[in-house]
């Protein structure tokens, strides 16, 4: 095999997929379900998702559940489902950059998709003329058309067998040459023939006319295709020309339920159109405000249909750039017997709501909205109301009675007053990551694994997040228990057939005593409890049908139903260390080695068998396994000594404590459990062995049920305490293992991938203990932390997330951390949008203007008075918090090319809060920001932050693009700003970087190096860098690294007077010496090393790339006498060339790398954020061994199950550039979802068993991550 | 003689398959039109880098796809007049 890993290797790994919708379609694939329940069948990069809509029976609680993720490893591009006519579940169709077809079923008895069809249609990769840009299938499942952007269009034709099988047809062309299409959809016909709707520009006369004359006179088509089944192809039936301005086009309704036709959505107007019908056309209401353009024009950017086949009904809901939603409805001409034609008469269009801006708005038939939005959470909304009121909000209704469909002729514009939500309400918010701008990882509280601080979000909904690796957990009940500190607890039901607990025992091994606390409606302490209280507890269980067992140290108490009391008193010069027991059994470790077991009868006596073996070392831990159901004992327990070994004893009657097999450890076992959970392969339950170490390791291992030997042993480590162990089970009883080390870990079985997960669970402080507990109310855990005792309960498990926020008011461009403290400062700006300033301004004067405004419109005064009302209220919650809750609902205000602009200080560790910020005025937008110690300020913090003004003004406009840089010192440890001056810099500041006591910044192509002044930045050297323009900065030693937009990195070394020992006076110089011989379009880098950068470009690669060692030693050559002052350019740029070492297509956009642990007592890795909302590391490889491994597993994976949407993987991974030095770790991990036979063949090809494989798999993300 | 004109039609379906397809005398703007409308045809099919333009704009992800579509319509400007 050749191996081009012949340097460092990388494994790739994604631990968060993006987040960001692309297509969305509702769907029915579930069979056996209502109609009425639709899932959601969504898109994300380069994942398809199923989802299912989950509520309760009242409909308190709704959640969109995720039942089914698969990496499809190809940029999906559109998603649609159809039903054919006779089958018992949708179709559903995936178009991506495979040039192909792919149409899939949904296998329930798997949980997977299941390909059905695969049509090569054309070339892969995103091209102009292949298909895969737009995908609609006709509504009643016949056909499936694909378009590109130009030229081509494919139908297939579908249609079912009588096996039930489903056909696909061989592929009908409908190409146009230099025809652009804009939009696709298809058209409800009934049952004619299908007809396919589209929009398109036809550029040929444009093209080969030079005066121009033909471009200004180019026209927008609405054409139809219509696919003639008999005939079996397809034809351009009608075209028509439309508003030039259409972007948007959706099939109305046809058959006995509507017109059919189309809607054809354009900047300000929508139109009806249709080839039978007359047109109509209404405009698209604007908004009304004093902050508000009144000329400006939105357009539709998303829409869904409803369609009531039983009422002949339907709706449609379109939503505007702002967000708003509108209620489009068409009213039917009647006939002379008063019967509806199929001629449509008006529309109208009511106000309906504002939600976030959505990439695919799906109307679910249960009464959900679900907004796959563009940025920010995913949403889903109830609806309460349809909005089919008209006496409500008579000024938010509009009509179309009064627009003429020509589309030259003037009208009126109409006005609406947008508001809060009103028909829906929100039921589920759906924490996503995109778009994610920057992320940081790091530990300023010093926690036991580093957090990710990330800046995210758009507009008025952005953030600040800090993100941990944890679950999330709701604490109910905090209590404290007075002074002293408790080890141990037990939560007890009275009866074994109990549903709820009702004792609570707390043991203190400190002060050697135990409290029972009563469990009710209250918990309380409980005065006169059977149990023995001035002793520790060891252990205490219930066991039998009603007898309650209560180990201590000097013996056993146990407390029969009765009341009667049995105590066995520990041999003479013995007490007990550890215990453990079932239902029936009881196994507890003396002091002297030795161990004794009891079973219990029937009677719910204790019965010691005589024997008491010795163990090799003293007994530290040990466990029973579980009762299995419906059986009196368990097979096997566990005993772990302190010279390091644990055993396996059978405890079963006929063979009492005999060893069956003995494993040793790294350190001594604090704490054992034997647990049955099920294996997610085979389903059937298998007895595990936890077992947690001194030093805080924990291991998993099976006990094989025959032999009692252990085999699959994995380990993880938890953090700096001994591990302590505790079975719990979840809200769904699955049974799990809750590990206490210096933090809390769940260890379950994660419900979407099924295998077994540790994840930390997020509190302020470490328990001590935990157990389950159900009462009438609470079905949850109980824990210690100290004295207090703990009442909570877990949210959901399948986030392995948490996140904490604090709102930002624009869309966050740039962070810098205080090297101090844990204080962040986030540059914030928003372009298109007016700043507080203007917004102010213009609602000063906003009294007079609008009763102007309002009299040119001919508004009703009852209106009138309404919005003065409104528009007064606002300003006032504006002022107080800068963003009120109407801005965050309705977001910012628009205006054309204007920017909004700020700079804040965020303390997410303790204030959780904006501490200070500062507006930037002058139509100024803030890119970069970094936090600098001035050398010559004696070392004191300044933040400074580059901007630009006036930009994307076009070239000769009457104001011209300029940068500035702002510095800012710190007050109230650094939890304050104060202004100390700004400096005019003749382009926008991209980059901004703390060098050796200066500040370093890009302007444009050149480096500078600026030392802070009392009136402005003063310049202290400056170097040609970059061709175009500088937008990141990496620094060590005196080494720069300066990022291109255009064309990757320039190594510059920067050699000072000061340590040359040239004379006084001669500049300090910034030599580039290095530059790459691949353009990339760089948008973030960091140094991995002294020689090497790590960088992401904006086509979505991450690459590694490294200094030559020449360049390298002779860039560090004492003072400027050295050789590479005289060193020649090289073709046009830097004397040396980089070296590429590693290179790899994620698909998203890398915003930041960074080269650190993500957990604790882990390798480091290199961790990237996207932004669409991927989190993903590259883990180097150790050993030689290892990539040879995984390269060939990845190749035979490759091989066995070629990606769902029909792209070639390895194409895939080498979209730009050909992949290297990268093994691709996520399709790695598709290995536990093959098929057995699949894996026991490729295990056998890489000459390892199939639990080997897996093993290997996990260990290479728990090693590194989570 | 019938090679050159087989050669001749293999090139003419090509172009007619494959827009780009250059020839002898393709001209500048024909050429750079041609890479301008691939440009703005592979922005829109990647959706990440939809969403890194949007954002940067300020605009929604549809406008911006709106833009892009329109200016293939003609990228680089009428074509030059032709010299006879």
């Amino acid at each position: 095999m050749a191996n081009v890993q012949a340097t460092q290797a990388f494994y790739s790994l994604t631990l968060e997929p993006s987040s960001a919708p692309t297509a969305a379609c509702t769907c029915n694939v579930i069979p056996g379900l209502k109609s009425q329940d639709q899932q959601i069948f969504e898109a994300r990069g380069q994942r398809i998702l199923l989802h299912r809509i989950v509520e309760n029976e009242d409909r308190t609680e709704v959640k969109v559940s995720t039942f089914l993720d698969q990496d499809v490893f190809g940029i999906v591009r559109g998603v649609s489902a159809f039903r054919i006519p006779g089958t018992g579940t949708d179709q559903l169709v995936v178009s991506s950059d495979s040039g192909r077809v792919v149409l899939l079923n949904y296998d329930p008895d798997k949980n997977s998709f299941k390909r059905i069809h695969q049509e090569t249609f054309g070339k892969s990769g995103v091209r102009r003329t292949v298909p895969g840009q737009y995908l609609a299938s006709d509504p009643r499942g016949r056909c499936v058309m694909l378009a590109s952007a130009e030229k081509n269009k494919v139908v297939y034709i579908v249609n079912r067998n009588a096996e039930g099988g489903i056909l696909i047809s061989s592929p009908h062309e409908a190409n146009q040459w230099a025809s652009l299409c804009f939009a696709v959809c298809a058209l409800d016909t009934g049952w004619e023939h299908p007809v396919f709707a589209t929009l398109e520009v036809d550029y040929n006369d444009a093209e080969n006319d030079p005066s121009g004359e033909m471009y200004e006179r180019r026209e927008k088509q609405l054409v139809y295709y219509t696919v003639d089944l008999g005939l079996n192809h397809v034809v351009k039936s009608w075209s028509d020309t439309v508003d030039y301005s259409a972007n948007m086009i959706f099939g109305v309704p046809g058959g006995q339920d509507g017109p059919s036709g189309v809607l054809v959505c354009c900047e300000d107007r929508i139109y009806y159109r249709h080839d039978k019908s007359q047109p109509l056309s209404i405009p698209i209401p604007r908004r009304r405000g004093a902050t508000e353009d009144p000329e400006r024009k939105r357009c539709i950017v998303a829409g869904c249909l409803h369609l009531s086949r039983a009422r002949h009904e339907f709706f449609f809901l379109l939503q505007t750039e702002d967000g708003d939603v509108f209620k489009l409805t068409m009213a039917m001409a009647e006939d002379a017997s008063g019967r509806r034609t199929s001629q449509p008469e008006s529309m109208s269009m009511r106000y309906y709501e504002t939600f976030p801006v959505a990439k695919q708005m799906l109307l679910i038939r249960k009464g959900y909205i679900y907004i796959a939005a563009e940025n920010g959470n995913n949403k889903l909304y109830h609806v309460n109301d349809l909005a089919e009121d008209i006496e409500f909000e008579p000024q938010n209704y509009f009509t179309s009675d009064s627009y003429s469909p020509d589309p030259e002729e003037s009208y009126e514009a109409l006005y609406f007053h947008p508001r809060g939500l009103t028909f829906t309400s929100l039921a589920v918010d759906i924490p996503s990551l995109h778009p994610l701008m920057r992320t940081q990882v790091a530990n300023p509280l010093n926690e036991d694994a580093p957090q990710i601080y990330a800046i995210q979000g758009t507009g008025a909904t952005s953030a600040f997040k800090t993100i941990r690796h944890g679950l999330e957990v709701q604490e109910i009940v905090s209590s404290p228990l007075g002074a002293i500190d408790y080890s141990n607890l037990w939560s007890l039901k009275h009866r074994a057939s109990d549903q709820y607990h009702s004792y609570l025992v707390l043991s203190s091994d400190y002060a050697d005593k135990t409290i029972v606390l009563s469990i009710g409606d209250e918990v309380e302490t409980m005065e006169n409890s059977p149990f023995l209280t001035t002793r520790a507890t060891i252990s205490a269980s219930l066991m039998g049908d009603a007898t309650l067992v209560q180990v201590h140290a000097r013996g056993v108490h146990s407390i029969l139903e009765s009341g009667t009391v049995n105590e066995w008193p520990v041999p003479s010069h013995r007490t007990i260390v550890a215990a453990s027991a079932n239902e029936r059994q009881l196994l507890l470790g003396l002091s002297s080695s030795e161990l004794a077991f009891f079973f219990m009868g029937d009677d719910g006596v204790l019965n010691q068998l005589e024997e008491m073996p010795e163990m090799s070392g003293k007994v530290t831990a040990l466990s029973v396994g579980q009762t299995p159901k419906g059986q009196m004992q368990a097979k096997y327990a566990v005993v772990g000594c302190d010279d390091c070994t644990i055993r396996v004893l059978s405890i079963e009657l006929d063979s009492p404590l005999e060893a069956r097999s003995v494993q040793a450890l790294s350190a001594v076992p604090t704490s054992i459990e034997v647990i049955e959970q099920i294996e997610p392969d085979s389903g059937t339950n298998v007895s595990y062995v936890h077992i947690g170490l001194q030093s805080g390791l924990y291991l998993r291992a099976v006990i094989d049920d025959v032999t009692g030997e252990l085999g699959e042993v994995r380990t993880k480590f938890l953090g700096a305490r001994p591990t302590r162990l505790f079975p719990v089970s979840l809200a769904d009883s699955s049974s799990c293992v809750l590990a206490c080390s210096s933090r809390p870990w769940l260890g379950y079985n994660h419900p979407l991938s099924t295998i077994y997960t540790l994840t930390p669970l997020v509190m302020a402080q470490t328990l001590d203990a935990a157990r389950g507990f159900v009462s009438e109310h609470i079905n949850g855990l109980c824990g210690i932390q100290g004295s207090n005792l703990l009442i909570f309960e877990l949210g959901s498990v399948e986030k392995r997330l948490s996140t904490e926020t604090v709102g930002l008011k624009y869309t966050p461009r740039g962070m810098a951390r205080n090297p101090w403290n844990g204080v962040w400062y986030v540059v914030q700006s928003e372009g298109n949008t007016l700043s507080r300033e203007t917004k102010k301004a213009l609602r000063a004067k906003g009294d007079g203007v609008k009763k102007l405004e309002d009299g040119d419109v001919k508004m009703e005064t009852a209106d009138g008075d309404d919005a003065d009302m409104k528009d007064t209220t606002a300003p006032a919650a504006d002022e107080e918090n800068d963003v009120g809750e109407t801005d965050r609902h309705l977001g910012l205000s628009r205006g054309l090319g204007h920017w909004a602009s700020c700079i804040s200080a965020v303390d997410p560790v303790h204030a959780k809060a904006i501490t200070s910020s500062i507006e930037f005025g002058e139509n100024e937008a803030a890119l970069c920001v970094a936090a600098v110690a001035f050398e010559s300020r004696n070392w004191e913090v300044f933040v400074a932050v580059g901007t630009g003004q006036h930009l994307g003004a076009a070239a000769g406009a009457d104001v011209q693009t300029k940068g500035f840089v702002h510095v800012f010192r710190l007050v109230d440890e650094g939890r304050g700003l104060e202004v100390v001056h700004k400096t005019e810099f003749p382009t926008p500041i991209y980059a901004l970087l703390p060098f050796h006591g200066r500040l370093a910044l890009g302007v444009g192509p050149e480096l500078f190096i600026y030392d802070l002044g009392m009136r402005a930045l003063l310049r202290k050297s400056r170097g040609l860098a970059v061709p175009n323009q500088i937008t990141s900065l990496q620094a060590q030693g005196n080494r720069i690294i300066a990022a291109d937009v255009s064309e990757s990195v320039t190594y510059v070394v920067y050699k000072s007077t000061a340590s040359s020992g040239a004379p006084a006076g001669a500049a300090d110089r910034l030599i580039p010496f290095a530059d790459d011989t691949i353009q990339r379009w760089t948008t973030a880098t960091t140094m991995v090393d002294y020689e090497t950068v790590a960088g992401g470009d904006k086509f979505g690669n991450l690459w590694v790339v490294r200094a030559p060692e020449q360049a390298s030693k002779e860039a560090d050559e004492e003072g400027i006498g050295g050789f590479i002052v005289n060193e020649r350019s090289y073709l046009g740029g830097a004397p040396y060339r980089l070296e590429l070492r590693a290179h790899y297509y994620t698909q998203d956009i890398p915003m930041s790398l960074q080269r650190t642990a993500l957990v604790a007592g882990g390798q480091e890795v290199l961790f990237w954020s996207g932004l669409q909302g991927t989190l993903g590391i590259l883990v180097p490889f150790v050993s030689r061994e290892d990539v040879e491994f995984f390269a060939q597993l990845e190749n035979l994976i490759r091989a066995e199950e070629p990606p769902l949407a029909g792209r070639d993987h390895l194409m895939y991974r080498s979209y730009y550039a050909p992949v290297k030095g990268v093994v691709d770790g996520d399709l790695c991990e598709r290995f536990s979802k093959l098929s057995f036979d699949s894996r026991q063949k490729i295990a056998g090809e890489v000459e390892r068993g199939v639990k080997e494989v897996e093993r290997k798999v996990q260990e290479m993300r728990g090693r590194v991550a989570f | 003689m019938a090679d050159k004109l087989r050669t001749q039609q293999q090139l003419e379906s090509l172009q007619n398959k494959y827009i780009g397809t250059g020839h002898a005398d393709t001209t500048k703007h024909e050429w750079t039109s041609n890479i301008a409308r691939d440009s703005y045809a592979s922005y829109q099919g990647h959706p990440p880098l939809l969403h890194y333009m949007s954002i940067g704009m300020g605009q929604p992800m549809e406008k911006v796809r709106m833009h892009c579509m329109e200016r293939m319509v003609q990228p680089v400007g009428p074509a030059p007049a032709v010299e006879d």
